[in-house]
């Protein structure tokens, strides 16, 4: 339908690597350990499922592709490279698009590196998650901090000029102290981006049934909400924008595929259990890798379910991923009066038509979604 | 049939001693029902009662028997078995002349088997005592037959042994009931007296009284006057359920049935009222009618303002079915526009919302059940169905508040529990008799307002679950009672407000406020909840802005799931209401208030 449209709209293209050396305590991505002997067949599935997409999104043009997990880095750098490669054949991309690749510290090191950046891969998305040896214990991380710093360090010597570090916050017997020490050695190894997130405890994992069970408590929200301020304030200080909540960047450095998400551009996931938007519509792959890779084999679409927004749910998603980020949304799709009361009480500012959380605002951003719509 | 070959009866038990299980049995023996019909609970016909396992409105059914080769025509009146319908009962035991007292082979005489032992005496019944369960493992059924025998002042041998379940002794049971009820006495010449005990609302046909003619004969098509209602209507179709309603010519004295009159409201046939021929009336009606009365009201709420003429539409409809419920309008500040209603008691409160929220779909909000208190002001007597109404302290006289008196069954080893829940009740003790070594029953004067939350429960817990209940109303008695105030960020929040004993006003006021501090959850901006006693005051907690309300990432594309979760949050907020800018969850207007009594330290 946006054939003859003057501009072709830039969309995300996300490949879901399934396999982990072992399961974290707070992940509930479809992500299996354990499963490496299926890799072979699901690289060879992926490419197969690339084919039954490429005629309906040959009409768009990639910005951006984004390898996650699961641990995207049990794969070899051939492996990765024949991905890429592929992918590009079969979409439409752009010369200089953005090719992420989430990496766990402890599966990469200079070689192997210096492979994923003759691969094609220009930017590296390092699961840190903490420098504190207690705080990895309790996220059941397997990595050690040294680990990371000496991955982060692999990165720069093997010439990766866009890097990311993930760091989580909030986990249990974390205090405000040792986060601040954790976000203060994240800023001074001086990546190009870092993704902060307060941890959150989904039911259906290790640390969920353990918060269910009573054995350990869930995290405080006030603590989080003391450590969001400590890191705002680091990273602020350090240089790095403040653009979306969980993320903060060096000018020039924001990730273009996940702005992707936020701005509601069109994207296609390929892989078990992969989230694909385009228009109107929301599916998803199914989520077994076995199953998927029995369809895809079958010549079949994955796909295990699908939605069409509504209006309503169209309104209500661009409100909660625009005020995420430092763009925020038109004033018009919030109630006026409500609009006074946030800018009034510190939680927003009015600029150009425009309604931007501030960063506390951007702790409450629920409570701006949730209010009346104008 | 003759009136000499007619049996009246009922059964009357404590809950759960197998009262509809022995009718069931009845209904076997005396093949009313084919197996194929047969199913549990027979006579339960809704799905309230089936569910909760209780009887909520009467049943009559016609039962034929052959006793020593003579037939019979045996009447079976399913009472409701709760104490909100106590009136109710004694209507439906004043159209018999005997009454099976169904002890529990277990559980022994219990508060209720005390309660309805004394209203079937006061009925003058014939009462036929029976033990039943007698086949479970912990059965004591000597003792307990030998503590019924006791009570009814009869012989140990008089006092049947039943299996309902199994079915044993139960055909012994139905021939006591032909061999000691006696028939009706009614004059089968006289004019027409019919008492109606019982009334419901047919959507189609609409009221159907449950009738006992006493005297004199009411055939099918005739026109009929209600000597209380005063008015007159042409009856349609009498009948009697066997077990399914049958129409017949006529009912004469001894009969009990149904009476169809198409009236559209059940308020016109109420219980207790007597039925006459206009043409040739019975000079004096039969004993015993009284208004139905309220005794605990509530305000209910539509959860959305704009289903107001909904909820009013329903509970107009139920208003038809249902004599007894009374509401008018009222308003609300916190609340919007809804209606305070009266009821008989907490079940009756409960049946009510649950029956509004089934048959309308409208959801209710309903607000901390109260008393009916009497302000008195000179020779003036306001009743106050509202806390919020009340007036400021120095502007009466005094206040005066409704009592029961209470009739508890306990193990004699937990008579200092209950004893101690009943004085923090201020409750007066008027009669302690032990109905055997090992059993007591206990009889206080209580406050209503001091049982309507949670007194059972606490008795239940403070007794491992082994004392029972029961409680007839008593009248007014003059209290010290004071309304107590709930301010949210300084305003009063009218449907917060109660109305306590002075010298707890302190302690409820701050067991209310941190009860609401803990229900309502935090905002963009600190809460103060305050309480307060006229204008001083007692009670200030404060509910801590917020500070994370965000989920924390938000990418991997998986955003329907995100969505979602953010739904639910905004259906959370629907569900709340808006008082000034404080989000107040629905709960609230209830939980608030039912402060936990006990002292300090007692507990946890």
């Amino acid at each position: 339908m946006t054939a003859n449209a003057p501009s072709v709209p830039p969309a995300g293209l996300y490949v879901h690597i399934p396999f982990c050396l072992t399961r974290c305590g707070y992940c509930d991505f479809n992500t299996y350990a354990g499963l490496d002997h299926l890799a072979g067949g699901y690289v060879n599935a992926l490419l197969r499922e690339a084919e039954l997409w490429t005629s309906d999104w040959s009409d768009l043009s990639f910005v951006s592709l984004f390898m996650g997990g699961g641990t995207p880095t049990t794969l070899r750098p051939e492996t990765i490279e024949r991905i890429i490669r592929s992918l590009r054949a079969a979409f439409p991309f752009e010369a200089g698009a953005e090719v992420t690749v989430e990496a766990n510290p402890d599966t990469v090191d200079e070689p192997y590196l210096m492979g994923l950046l003759a691969a094609g891969v220009s930017r590296l998305s390092l699961g840190v998650q903490s420098f504190d040896p207690d705080v990895l214990a309790a996220l059941e991380r397997m990595h050690s901090a040294e680990s990371a710093r000496r991955a982060f360090a692999a990165a720069r010597l093997a010439g990766f000029a866009s890097v990311n570090l993930d760091v989580i916050y909030g986990a249990h017997g974390e205090s405000l102290g040792s986060w601040e020490r954790t976000i203060q050695e994240a800023a001074s190894l001086g990546p190009d981006h870092i993704s902060g997130s307060a941890l959150t405890i989904e039911p259906a994992t290790p640390l969920g049934r353990k918060v269910g069970a009573g054995l350990i408590p869930a995290p405080d929200p006030d603590l989080q909400a003391d450590m969001y301020d400590v890191a705002c304030e680091i990273l602020g200080h350090a240089g790095y924008d403040h653009y979306e909540v969980s993320n903060w960047a060096r000018p020039g450095s924001r990730c273009l595929h996940n702005l992707g998400y936020w701005e509601g551009r069109p994207y296609l996931g390929l892989g078990a259990g992969a989230h694909s938007h385009r228009g109107d519509r929301r599916w998803w792959n199914v989520r077994p890798p076995e199953q998927y890779m029995a369809m895809v084999s079958a010549g079949v679409r994955p796909v295990g379910g699908e939605e069409r927004l509504t209006e309503e749910d169209h309104r209500l998603e661009q409100l909660l991923l625009g005020l995420r980020t430092a763009a925020g949304v038109p004033a018009s799709w919030v109630d006026p009066s409500r609009i006074e009361e946030f800018v009034g009480s510190g939680l927003a500012d009015l600029r150009d038509g425009r309604l931007a959380l501030t960063e506390r605002g951007l702790f409450l951003a629920n409570e701006v979604v949730l209010a009346p719509s104008g | 049939m003759d009136q000499e070959g007619i049996r009246n009866f009922c059964i009357v038990a404590h809950i759960d001693h197998g009262k509809s299980t022995l009718a069931d049995r009845f209904l076997e023996l005396t093949h009313a029902v084919s197996e194929r019909q047969m199913r549990d609970q027979y006579l339960d016909r809704m799905d309230l009662e089936r569910e909760r396992g209780i009887t909520i409105k009467a049943q009559a059914v016609r039962l034929r028997h052959e006793s020593g080769g003579v037939k019979h025509e045996l009447n079976l009146i399913d009472t409701p078995g709760h104490v909100d319908f106590t009136y109710e009962v004694s209507r439906s035991l004043a159209a018999c002349e005997g009454a099976i007292l169904l002890v529990d082979a277990a559980q022994g005489i219990e508060a209720q088997t005390l309660a309805n032992h004394h209203l079937a005496t006061e009925a003058g019944l014939t009462i036929i005592p029976a033990v039943n369960k007698i086949d479970l493992p912990q059965a004591d059924p000597h003792t307990v037959a030998a503590e019924l025998a006791e009570l009814v002042g009869c012989d140990v041998d008089e006092v049947l042994l039943v299996s309902a379940k199994s079915g044993q002794g139960v055909p012994d049971l139905l021939d006591a009931v032909i061999a000691r009820v006696p028939p009706p006495s009614g004059d089968p010449a006289g004019s027409l007296r019919a008492l109606i005990f019982d009334s419901t609302y047919d959507a189609y046909r609409g009221v159907i009284a449950y009738i006992r003619v006493v005297d004199g004969e009411l055939r099918g098509r005739s026109r009929i006057s209600l000597m209380t209602g005063k008015f007159s209507v042409e009856s349609e179709e009498v009948g009697v359920f066997a077990p399914d309603a049958t129409p017949v010519p006529s009912l004469s004295a001894g009969d009990v049935g149904y009476l169809v009159t198409g009236m559209k409201d059940v308020r016109r046939a109420k219980v207790g009222d007597t039925i006459t021929l206009t043409e040739r009336p019975a000079r004096r009606s039969l004993p015993g009618y009284r208004e139905p009365k309220p005794m605990v009201w509530s305000g209910l709420y539509p959860v959305e303002g704009g289903d107001y003429p909904t909820l009013r539409d329903a509970l107009d409809k139920l208003k038809l079915s249902d004599a007894a419920l009374v509401y008018e309008p009222e308003s609300s500040q916190a609340l919007g526009f809804g209606f305070r209603c009266g009821f008989l008691g907490l079940l009756h409160m409960d049946i009510t919302r649950e029956r509004l929220e089934r048959e309308s779909e409208v959801e209710v909000i309903t607000t901390a059940p109260n008393v009916e208190f009497r302000v008195v002001r000179g020779t003036e007597v306001i009743s106050v169905h509202n806390p919020s109404e009340m007036p400021a302290p120095g502007t009466y006289d005094y206040v005066e508040e409704p009592y029961v008196l209470a009739t508890v069954v306990t193990p004699a080893g937990y008579l200092g529990p209950v004893m101690e829940l009943c004085q923090q009740r201020r409750g007066s003790l008027q009669d302690l008799r032990y109905l055997s070594p090992e059993r007591a029953e206990i009889h206080y004067l209580l406050p209503l307002a001091e049982i309507i939350f949670d007194f059972f429960d606490q008795l239940k817990s403070r007794t491992r679950g082994y004392a029972s209940l029961d409680y007839e109303h008593w009248g007014y008695e003059r209290s010290e009672l004071v309304r107590v105030d709930v301010l949210l960020q300084g305003e009063p929040v009218d449907a917060f407000s109660s109305v306590v004993p002075r010298d707890k006003a302190y302690a409820y006021g701050r067991a209310t406020t941190a009860r609401l501090r803990e229900l309502i959850p935090r905002q963009l901006f600190e809460v103060a909840i305050q309480a307060a006693v006229g204008n001083r005051i007692v009670a200030r907690e404060t509910v801590r802005a917020k500070r994370k309300d965000v989920l924390a990432k938000c990418y991997g594309g998986d955003v329907t799931r995100k969505r979602k979760l953010l739904e639910r949050q905004k259906e959370g907020k629907r569900r709340m209401r808006r008082v000034g800018r404080v989000d107040v969850p629905q709960e609230a207007f209830i939980a608030a208030l039912r402060v936990d009594r006990q002292p300090e330290g007692a507990k946890r």
